[in-house]
């Protein structure tokens, strides 16, 4: 059995998208990517992730919306790191992230926190 | 701000959509949306640098490194228009915009490469014979704003360009504009691409600051322009009506 561990990045903007897949990828995680929350949401049906990486203003569905969602559909257990470029780390608190990082946030702090919170698995 | 001695060029029908500058709260907002839209290609042109120079030599000659180069380019070039929009809105809102009226072909605005803007082309009909009184600088950026906005799905762009009530009504039409399109955008509202979300703001503040307006009319962006003179008369001389009055 693949015990390597799944990592959803919600993200609209693709350019930040790929780069951030790619430096997972680089560092052995399998990566799923959504466009938005309800994307995501899918994506969530089709394999359960490890971690969530959660950007917030998303055209559709934005974060908070799509972390409300996820709570509903009772998987409100799966950590969410938000990852924005609003600077207020205040709204990952009110959607009950467990995890924030402020774009442009250095990759090796995005990469400590993802092991961190995958290293159950 | 307008230009010293110049006239401030408003249609004469009223119609359209002129929004003025939004108070202390708008501006608060206007500049979080800029440090959010300025922040995302910063984070990508950042990361693509930095797995790039991880790669080894051979690497990057590969698929991954040139996709990651790519990506670096373009997110620096969507930093440079959204800086240089920017910048020039602060100046402009500071009157720290040294405007020097020019008598303009009205060719001389188009964008020398719509394909940078993201227009599948653009179509131009322009009647040509007058010289506008325009900044160069500050018309270009302005019709450059509508182009980029009617380019804003990628589609054909027209620019048709005719004299009207004693001035001169360049017409770009493309996407349909979106409501509230030359207001300051805030919070909520659509990122670009192409580093372009600020430039409608940008081209109505550069169009107002020299005497020009940007508005919307219908499905089209509107630039109107004051003439200086015609073109030429016969003998090759500026046929000037008056030096600097407009028609």
């Amino acid at each position: 059995m693949d015990r390597t561990p799944l990592v959803l990045v919600v993200e609209d903007d693709l350019d930040i998208l790929e780069a951030i897949c790619d430096a997972l990828e680089a560092n052995g995680y399998h990566v799923a990517r959504a466009r938005n929350g309800a994307e995501a949401l899918e994506r969530v049906v089709e394999a359960r992730p490890s971690v969530i990486l959660l950007d917030l203003m998303m055209p559709v569905m934005d974060g908070a919306a799509f972390a409300g969602q996820l709570r509903t559909a009772g998987r409100g257990d799966i950590p969410i790191v938000v990852i924005s470029a609003d600077g207020n780390p205040r709204q990952a608190a009110l959607i009950g992230a467990q995890g924030y990082l402020a774009k442009p946030f250095d990759l090796q702090a995005l990469l400590t926190q993802v092991a961190s919170m995958t290293s159950h698995v | 701000m307008n230009a010293p001695g110049s006239r401030s060029f408003q249609p004469s029908d009223g119609a359209g959509e002129a929004p003025e500058d939004a108070g202390d709260a708008g501006r608060a907002d206007h500049l979080g949306f800029v440090a959010h839209e300025v922040r995302n290609p910063l984070a990508a042109a950042l990361w693509s640098a930095e797995l790039l120079a991880r790669l080894s030599p051979e690497e990057r000659g590969g698929a991954r490194g040139q996709k990651l180069a790519s990506t670096g380019l373009r997110s620096l070039l969507r930093l440079r228009r959204l800086i240089e929009d920017h910048l020039l809105a602060e100046r402009l809102d500071a009157d720290g915009f040294a405007i020097c009226l020019e008598a303009l072909p009205a060719a001389d605005l188009l964008p020398d490469d719509p394909g940078a803007l993201g227009a599948a082309a653009l179509e131009a009909d322009l009647e040509p014979g007058l010289l506008l009184e325009a900044d160069p600088t500050l018309a270009r950026r302005a019709l450059e704003g509508a182009v980029l906005a009617a380019a804003r799905e990628g589609g054909v762009v027209r620019v048709e360009g005719r004299r009207w009530a004693g001035g001169y009504r360049f017409r770009v039409a493309g996407a349909r504009p979106v409501p509230g399109a030359l207001a300051d955008p805030g919070r909520g509202s659509a990122s670009d691409p192409r580093g372009a979300s600020i430039s409608l703001a940008v081209g109505r503040r550069a169009a107002a600051a020299f005497g020009a307006s940007l508005r919307v009319e219908g499905d089209a962006f509107v630039l109107l322009v004051p003439v200086a003179y015609e073109a030429a008369a016969a003998d090759g001389s500026p046929a000037a009506h008056g030096e600097g009055e407009p028609r």
